[in-house]
């Protein structure tokens, strides 16, 4: 039985970057509900540049960007935060000097007014990522790499968006920080989240996503299984990785 | 008026074909219709003149303004300080003394320009919002002091010296205090223009802009800075000598309002113009004078023009003209066919050799030797931990390791831009802790950045120029007379030609014209590469080229790269990419977490199961 | 002594105001706004103009205090919002802030005459004896008033949600927007917080200075210069230390040295603090913080 729903994300000739000069062109792909998609790509491929366009942060866009049934192409970032897309950005961002749990309530602004619901959020969350609870009051420039990607992990699933967007989660992270991210990435899979992730970690990307595009130059050149890149070895990748 | 002066992109007078003639030509008419205008004003009504006179005053300030605002980036709030200085010094020594008052012009331009290099020294400290209200503070300052002191005459001030008037025979010419003026306008024009046309002006927005490209490409950064601006705080003093003969030199005329109106009048007019200056502070003088209504009222109407003004357009007036006549009136590109000047130039025989002499020691010699670096952050963890690195002369030098392993933070080290907590660092044989990146540039090092560093607005060929500053001498020396002397011509025509022949070679040479804020991103590391080529340095720190370049763009790095090393170049790259890297390197060293893993040739590196674990992921 | 620093805290309050409420405006648009100075006229002029109509003091303060707020929200609106559209652009607001003071003033001039009017006297007329030091209970009215709006700014500022948006803000603007902040409603709200605070200094000033369209130029630089003592640029709330400290030094200078001083004594401890530590007294990487590690951890 085909559900008719609509995808979690989808992106259709998606032109972003400065006023005179496009970063990416042409754009189009699609995330559907509970699927996990990976951009991959050399820096300066303009991956960033995409989840950017999504959140509204980029000015100069055109195209149809789609979250769910709502049309965000024109939105502000504002409002595109408030429950359709949330972003845990290359560099973490966390606001350092506030503490952990600031960041998390933060997070869950547009839903403000409904107590419970933060309250569950939270509390998910915390469930998520334990360490986090025993640091809630502790401010946030005083947590490890790792740790301040679980609250910008935790920050964005405060938004209960209907996909979520993330650039580098395993940039400046250890061995072991990265594994317990994607552990925690995997179940929230689990749970059902949409997600649209950025790596340049090929053996992250094929862990975590069903489908991997490949972007170079800003342009999409190829979509790949985690399959076939198993199968053929990162020898594949590398071919456009370099 | 956008077309009539030379105030458009324009190659640094390029001495070729009839165009050049043409902006001669049309130079030569605006200095003939100047003065003209002058002799009119000459003879006018005192009314007029009045108007006038204080109009150009203020367009000296302006320009002035314009000169470290615009050209450098520094917003200054000072210039009303200066304007006094110059201003109470010629009263009060013409006062006291018999001296004649033309011999206190340089006084007050010494002066000025002494207290104007203190100040600037300041920006090299704070910079940016808090530069400004430092100099903000200057102001004001001296505002209290000309209200306090008795020897200012307080709040009433004191009245200026009368200027001489003209011998019996040059009398006809009219009042001899206009011609003084705008004779004086005149050259601050002709000044700032000259810079324009110089190879300075590139150096100065690459340190407006990107002030790492231009220290690493040999530019003392802090010397330009304090002496534009002391150029600039002495053209704000001659200001005020010019305006001591216009009647009462009082503190109300040099308060703090008056600082942030001569910035109005700069960014209404139009910043980094040669002309908008000029034009923002005839509409800030003349307003009250031309709309003549009731005074609150007017006050009211120039509030909100300038509100109006500044968000509409806030590249200034002049500003909106060169944008919208900038296709018909575009300069000509000279350089595109120039095959070159026949006459050899200071610039063409000083940099055909290499930047220092290269001696002829064994091939195996130790260029660049970093020996036990620690460094940290601030009290932060340690980055790097007792790092040796040594690069032998003519190898290509590679620098791997994960994300945060510290190989930028070598770089750096290297390159000068941080100075490490313990080790030393030798460059062929001379210890370099104690060098600043322009001065180690001058043994022949260069470097390239991560994130390209260059000037937006200028075109490629430019800011490739920038990288020519150490090899010309006299650069800056001969910058504000730069059209009148031939030698100039000369040297500006074959810096361009060296500048976009390094173009081609790095295979931008399509792109020569094109700004580099319009130009994608692989051009822009090319142009960064050719900007350090063309300097022909012996050592070169690249600090990950190839990032954000398709495959086929690192195919032709990889080519220029090799070139290099052909000619002798030694390289130290850091990069991520092994599968571009390792093909190129003699040596490769690993990095992790801040210490040195192994240091080997590339095979020797791939093979080895720690650095396969580490780096690769596996 | 006593009557010198108390006196000096009186005047150092309301100059501390007007620098907190420069800091608040800064600390959410990163924009120096050069028209607080006349938010605080205003407030003094709508209060003057009211009483000479008859209308009760208390009503009138009110109004005097709304209408801070709303020069404060159309200086945001005409002057501040159009120049931060514009990305590229540094120092726009520079000119279009001052070119809206200059509006104000000028208009104030227009409709109510350059000279001074009378202000109610408020608390004005009674004193009260501390020890050896007369203060009247305006002063002490400042005084108080000012601690309750600084320490309810902070309490805010950390405590409440839209406090914490606040800080959030100021840090990382674009993130912020990322997480459904919208930056213009905030900016507006700070701006009018900012229009109050100089509205109060206003009311609690008036009866001292009396009302003049003029009075904003110097209360103006007043409180620029104690947020810059304090470094109210980064903590909004150091800019009221700023306030208080210049306020002691000048009734200092005044008493003891002599009565013109406090024109140019400020300006040299200002000259003096910015070379030792730039962003103000109590910025982060400034020397008493270094002195006082423990002030970090906050």
């Amino acid at each position: 039985m085909t559900s008719a729903r609509a995808p979690a994300l989808e992106i259709s000739a998606l032109f972003a970057g400065y006023a005179r000069f496009d970063v990416v062109r042409d754009i189009a792909f699609r995330v559907d509900e509970g699927e996990a998609v990976a951009l991959l790509g050399p820096n300066g491929a303009g991956k960033t540049t995409v989840l950017r366009a999504i959140m509204g942060l980029v000015k100069h866009r055109r195209g149809t960007i789609r979250v769910g049934e709502a049309d965000i192409s024109a939105l502000s970032p504002y409002r595109i935060a408030r429950g359709l897309a949330a972003i845990a950005p290359e560099g973490r961002r966390l606001f350092l000097d506030q503490s952990v749990e600031d960041n998390l309530i933060l997070g869950a602004f547009h839903l403000r007014h409904d107590k419970d619901r933060v309250r569950a959020l939270l509390e998910s969350v915390y469930g998520l990522f334990p360490v986090l609870r025993e640091y809630r009051r502790r401010r946030s420039s005083f947590l490890s790499g790792g740790e301040q990607q679980m609250v910008a992990i935790g920050r964005m699933l405060m938004s209960d968006p209907e996909v979520m967007l993330l650039d580098e989660p395993s940039d400046a992270l250890s061995p072991v920080a990265v594994d317990s991210v994607v552990k925690a990435l995997l179940e929230l899979r689990k749970q059902g989240a949409s997600l649209l992730l950025v790596e340049q970690r090929v053996d992250v990307a094929i862990r975590l996503c069903d489908r991997l595009y490949i972007m170079t130059n800003g342009e999409i050149v190829d979509e790949m299984s985690p399959e076939t890149v198993r199968r053929g070895g990162l020898g594949i990748i590398n071919k456009y990785l370099g | 008026m956008a077309g009539k002066h030379g105030q458009l992109s324009l190659p640094g007078g390029t001495a070729s074909g009839h165009f050049a003639h043409l902006w001669r030509a049309r130079s030569f008419a605006f200095v003939i219709a100047y003065l003209a205008l002058t002799f009119f004003l000459a003879r006018s009504s005192l009314a007029v003149q009045g108007l006038a006179l204080v109009a150009a005053v203020f367009g000296i300030l302006a320009i002035s303004l314009d000169l470290v605002a615009g050209m450098l980036g520094l917003y200054s709030l000072g210039q009303g300080g200066f304007f006094a200085i110059g201003a109470y010094l010629t009263t009060i020594v013409a006062a006291d003394t018999q001296v004649s008052v033309f011999w206190l012009l340089p006084v007050v331009l010494v002066v000025t320009g002494l207290s104007g290099a203190i100040i600037g020294a300041m920006s090299l400290r704070v910079s940016g919002l808090y530069f400004a209200i430092t100099t903000f503070v200057f102001t004001l300052v001296l505002t209290v002091l000309a209200t306090d002191l008795p020897i200012t005459g307080g709040l009433q001030g004191l009245l200026g010296p009368a200027f001489p008037d003209l011998p019996e025979a040059l009398a006809p010419l009219g009042t001899p205090v206009v011609w003084c003026v705008m004779l004086a306008l005149l050259v601050a024009i002709g000044l700032v223009w000259n810079i324009r046309r110089s190879p300075l002006y590139p150096v100065l927005l690459a340190i407006r802009d990107a002030e790492p490209f231009a220290e690493a490409a040999g530019v003392r950064t802090g010397l330009v800075k304090v002496g534009v601006f002391g150029l600039s705080a002495a053209m704000a003093g001659s200001a005020g000598w010019l305006f001591s003969f216009l009647g009462v030199v009082s503190p109300g005329q040099f308060d703090w309002s008056v600082s942030l109106n001569i910035l109005v009048m700069v960014l209404v007019g139009g910043i980094n113009t040669t002309l908008g200056p000029i034009v923002g502070a005839s509409f800030v003088t003349m307003f009250p004078a031309v709309v003549n209504i009731d005074p609150w009222l007017q006050e009211i109407l120039y509030g909100a023009l300038s509100i109006i003004a500044i968000t509409v357009f806030p590249e200034g007036v002049v500003g909106l003209l060169k944008r919208q006549f900038a296709a018909v009136f575009k300069a000509p590109t000279a350089g595109r066919e120039a095959t070159g000047s026949s006459e050899t130039s200071r610039a063409d025989t000083a940099s055909q050799q290499p930047e220092t002499s290269r001696e002829g020691g064994p091939a195996a010699e130790a260029i660049v030797e970093c020996r036990g670096i620690g460094f940290s952050y601030g009290q932060g963890p340690k980055v790097l931990r007792n790092v040796d690195l040594v690069v032998k002369r003519g190898h290509i030098h590679g620098l791997i390791g994960p994300n945060g392993s510290g190989k930028s933070t070598l770089a750096n080290i290297i390159a000068g831009r941080l100075r490490p907590q313990a080790g030393t660092t030798h460059v062929k044989g001379v210890l370099v802790d104690r060098l600043a990146p322009s001065e180690r540039a001058g043994l022949g090092l260069r470097r390239t950045f991560q994130a390209a560093q260059l000037v937006r607005e200028l075109p490629t060929s430019r800011n490739v120029l920038v990288g020519l500053y150490g090899r010309v001498p006299g650069l800056v020396r001969r910058a504000a007379v730069w059209t009148l002397l031939p030698s100039a011509a000369r040297d500006s025509a074959s810096m361009q030609f060296r500048a976009e022949q390094a173009l081609r070679e790095v295979g931008a040479g399509d792109w020569i014209d094109s700004r580099v804020g319009d130009v994608p991103h692989g051009i822009e590391q090319l142009t960064q590469l050719a900007s350090v080529g063309v300097a022909a340095p012996e050592i070169i720190v690249l600090d990950e080229p190839a990032t954000g370049l398709s495959i086929s763009e690192v195919d032709h790095l990889a080519r220029l790269l090799g070139q290099l090393k052909a000619r002798g170049v030694t390289m130290i790259i850091i990069e991520h990419q092994t599968r571009f890297l390792f093909p190129l390197c003699d040596q490769v060293t690993v990095l992790n977490a801040g210490e040195v893993v192994l240091t080997g040739t590339a095979d020797e590196v791939r093979a080895n199961p720690v650095v396969r674990q580490i780096y690769l992921g596996e | 002594m006593l009557q010198l620093l108390l006196s000096g805290l009186a005047i150092g309050s309301i100059y501390g105001l007007i620098g907190m409420a420069l800091a608040i405006s800064f600390y959410v648009t990163r924009v120096i706004n050069f028209a607080q100075g006349q938010m605080m006229m205003i407030a003094i002029m709508i209060v003057s103009a009211l009483t000479a109509a008859g209308c009760s003091p208390w009503l009138a303060v009110v109004a005097g205090l709304l209408s801070a707020c709303a020069v404060a929200i159309l200086s945001y609106v005409l002057a501040v919002r159009p120049i931060l559209a514009f990305d590229r652009f540094s120092f726009g607001w520079l000119v279009s802030t001052l070119g809206f003071a200059v509006v104000v003033e000028n208009a104030a001039a227009y409709v109510w005459g350059p000279t001074s009017r009378a202000f109610p006297p408020i608390l004005n007329a009674t004193s009260v004896h501390i020890s050896t030091a007369v203060l009247t209970e305006q002063q002490l009215l400042a005084i108080a008033t000012a601690a309750v709006l600084t320490a309810g700014f902070e309490v805010v500022r950390k405590r409440t949600l839209f406090g914490k948006l606040g800080m959030a803000i100021a840090a990382d603007p674009e993130m912020a927007s990322a997480i459904g902040a919208n930056t213009t409603a905030v900016a507006i709200v700070a701006f009018s917080i900012s229009g109050l605070f100089s509205g109060v200094a206003g009311v609690l000033i008036g009866p001292s200075t009396f009302a003049n369209p003029y009075l904003g130029d110097t209360f103006g630089t007043y409180g620029f210069i104690a947020m810059m003592i304090g470094g109210g640029t980064e903590k909004p709330a150091a800019a009221m230390f700023g306030g208080l400290l210049l306020g002691v030094m000048s009734e200092g200078a005044n008493t003891l040295i002599n009565s013109q001083a406090s024109d140019w004594f400020p300006f040299v401890v200002l000259v003096v603090i910015l070379i030792v530590s730039p962003r103000g007294l109590f910025s982060s990487g400034s020397l008493l913080r270094r002195l006082r590690p423990a002030l970090l951890a906050r």
